[in-house]
């Protein structure tokens, strides 16, 4: 049944590009897609784990950095850049996780916050490395691949959509298959009752610390994407706001699922846009979203939905019994 | 001697913002010992204390005396409806679900300013902002003297209230044990209300008597819930006296650093502080002990 439900779905995102030539609407798609990216990343700390990083987007901008810089100065291809971002994310990191994962809840909150300010100011001030304020600008699209005789290259939003497409597929793939592994499992475990989990032989330390590397490398490789879909990056990339629009997306689609961030990614990115004439009321209404859902709908859109259907089909299984 | 009257000015004016750290953290700890709530909005509700004085003062030309008690009371009826939508439905839960509740409260207000007041900067008109007085060396004007005063009967006048007054202990009781709390007969549900009262009328006392002495804006909040973090941190999350004595050194410490060192610096060492204290001495500096 999900097998066919996701080729359906695969076909329909193959095709919506295909159904517009507005440049506007192509670009609200990769920005749909590099979202649900970024969301996705999100959701392994807050999701699958329980902790809420606010720091995450220090490893976007890591990943956009790592790759702009290597991009723009020393001429490596696209295909070194995401290497390099997602590895330099992933090692940070790792190194931030091994410091900060044994403290939980409410201080974690904190102590990444300090930490995400901290590269926040590093990038502003380390201009030798960084441009500080000025940002990076002129960073190449994705490098063309040669398939032959063919040359794909990514200089158009709809093109770039393929690309982004086909990462954001790998991660949707890495989420499903951790998700249903043993160390998935151990994700969970951690979040509902951490010394449960210890009594029953689950390392927490280590199981966190894998959810925390895990999301951090996959915000590097969307910070990437970005980078080399926008061309240019200024150390905004690091700020707070991010963490807040990655918040709305996974608390809204519903934490912990992995169509939830997805959703809540695309509702975002729509919301954005047509609330782009009402200023500053736009965040208000996302704040009031963020608020609903955290207080009335904690299992987001996605999980209320499904357990609606979950309700509405009962009754008619038991119907059944009962006619049978 | 030339040097020891600059050394004493950069003391007193990092006396004068040390005790404006400590106004505005002291809510912060209080929230959090009694509540258990990270309150990411509090920068807000300072925010919300200066411009209900620049409203007042401006908009209906009150005396800034009168504004100042004026905005702290309207800010702490909004704190006590920011506390029944907010953080009321949360309260059973995990302590991450009031922090999100919080980053969305913060969100909603920050932005709620901007609509109404713009984003440019506003002024809050005090009578005693021109006047210098001279205390030996040293050189304060009327305002910052008022201010520093003012924000010392403050943090000590909610000192008194938490330990000395019936609903304080009755704060203390429910901070130590909920249960234990609500069996003796207490109303958690009203000592909760008066306690994020407290919390919001504290930060909005911050935010009216030191809004004079800058430009005031509406993302002011995220600065002072930053120096609210640094101080309670190290202080210790829920600790009064620790908030206290880390709220001078933290304003001894920036004056000190931007006199002799440099002026970029200062927040890179309180995020610095903020993660050193956190990963090796959880409980700070003066807490209890660790959750």
């Amino acid at each position: 049944m999900s097998g066919s439900r996701n080729a359906f779905a695969v076909i329909v995102l193959l095709a919506l590009p295909l159904l517009t030539g507005s440049d506007y609407l192509l670009h609200l798609l990769v920005l749909c897609v590099l979202f649900s990216i970024l969301a996705l990343s999100y959701n392994v700390t807050l999701g699958y784990i329980g902790e809420l990083s606010l720091g995450h987007s220090a490893f976007f901008g890591i990943g956009a950095y790592a790759s702009a810089i290597v991009s723009v100065r020393y001429g490596f291809s696209f295909w070194s850049g995401i290497f390099l971002g997602v590895t330099v994310a992933a090692a940070v990191g790792l190194v931030i996780g091994v410091a900060t994962l044994r403290i939980k809840g409410p201080q974690f909150a904190i102590v990444t916050l300090g930490l995400g300010g901290i590269m926040h100011l590093v990038c502003s001030h380390w201009v030798g490395l960084t441009n500080g304020p000025m940002g990076i600008t002129r960073i190449p699209p994705p490098t063309p691949i040669g398939l032959g005789e063919l040359v794909v290259s990514f200089d158009t939003a709809r093109s770039f959509y393929y690309l982004a497409l086909m990462f954001l597929v790998v991660i949707i793939a890495i989420c499903a298959v951790t998700r249903q592994s043993r160390l998935g499992r151990a994700f969970v475990s951690v979040r509902e009752n951490d010394h449960l989990a210890a009594s029953v032989g689950v390392d927490v330390f280590t199981t966190k610390l894998a959810a925390f590397v895990i999301s951090t490398a996959m915000a590097g490789l969307g910070g990437v994407l970005y980078a080399h879909y926008m061309r240019v990056i200024s150390p905004d990339v690091f700020g707070v706001h991010y963490v807040v629009a990655m918040l709305i997306m996974v608390t809204a689609g519903g934490r912990g699922t992995i169509l939830g961030p997805i959703v809540g990614a695309v509702i975002y990115v729509v919301l954005l846009e047509l609330l782009r004439p009402v200023g500053a009321l736009r965040l208000i209404a996302f704040g009031v979203i963020l608020a609903v859902c955290v207080i009335k709908f904690p299992d987001g859109i996605v999980g209320f939905l499904s357990r609606r259907n979950l309700l509405r089909r009962m009754p008619s299984r038991m119907d059944r019994k009962s006619a049978a | 001697m030339l040097d020891i009257d600059i050394l004493l000015q950069q003391v007193t004016n990092g006396l004068v913002n040390g005790i404006g750290y400590v106004l505005i953290a002291l809510g912060l700890t209080i929230v959090f010992g009694v509540m258990k709530v990270v309150n990411f909005a509090h920068g807000e509700f300072y925010m919300l204390g200066a411009y209900a004085t620049y409203i007042v003062t401006g908009a209906m030309g009150t005396n800034y005396l009168i504004a100042v008690p004026v905005a702290i009371l309207v800010v702490a009826a909004i704190g006590v409806l920011a506390n029944y939508v907010f953080f009321r439905p949360t309260r059973s839960q995990h302590e991450v679900v009031g922090l999100m509740s919080s980053v969305a409260l913060g969100l909603i207000l920050m932005n709620g300013v901007l609509f109404l007041f713009s984003a440019e900067p506003k002024t809050i008109a005090s009578p005693f902002s021109d006047k210098v007085i001279n205390v030996g060396p040293v050189f304060l004007t009327e305002q910052r003297l008022l201010s520093m005063v003012c924000a010392a009967f403050m943090v000590a006048g909610a000192w008194l209230f938490v330990t000395k007054t019936r609903l304080g202990k009755m704060m203390q009781a429910t901070a130590q044990n909920i249960d234990g709390a609500s069996l003796s007969g207490i109303n958690v549900d009203r000592v909760y209300m008066t306690t994020f009262a407290l919390g919001c009328g504290l930060a909005a006392s911050a935010g009216a008597l030191l809004g004079p002495l800058v430009s005031i804006y509406p993302t002011l909040g995220e600065w002072a819930v930053l120096k609210a973090f640094v101080v309670v941190i190290v202080g210790g999350l829920g600790s009064i006296p620790g908030a206290i004595i880390a709220g001078i050194a933290l304003g001894l410490i920036e004056a000190l650093s931007a006199g002799y060192i440099s002026t970029a610096l200062q927040d890179v060492f309180g995020y610095a502080a903020i993660i050193v204290v956190l990963m090796f001495m959880p409980q700070g500096l003066f807490g209890r002990r660790a959750k």
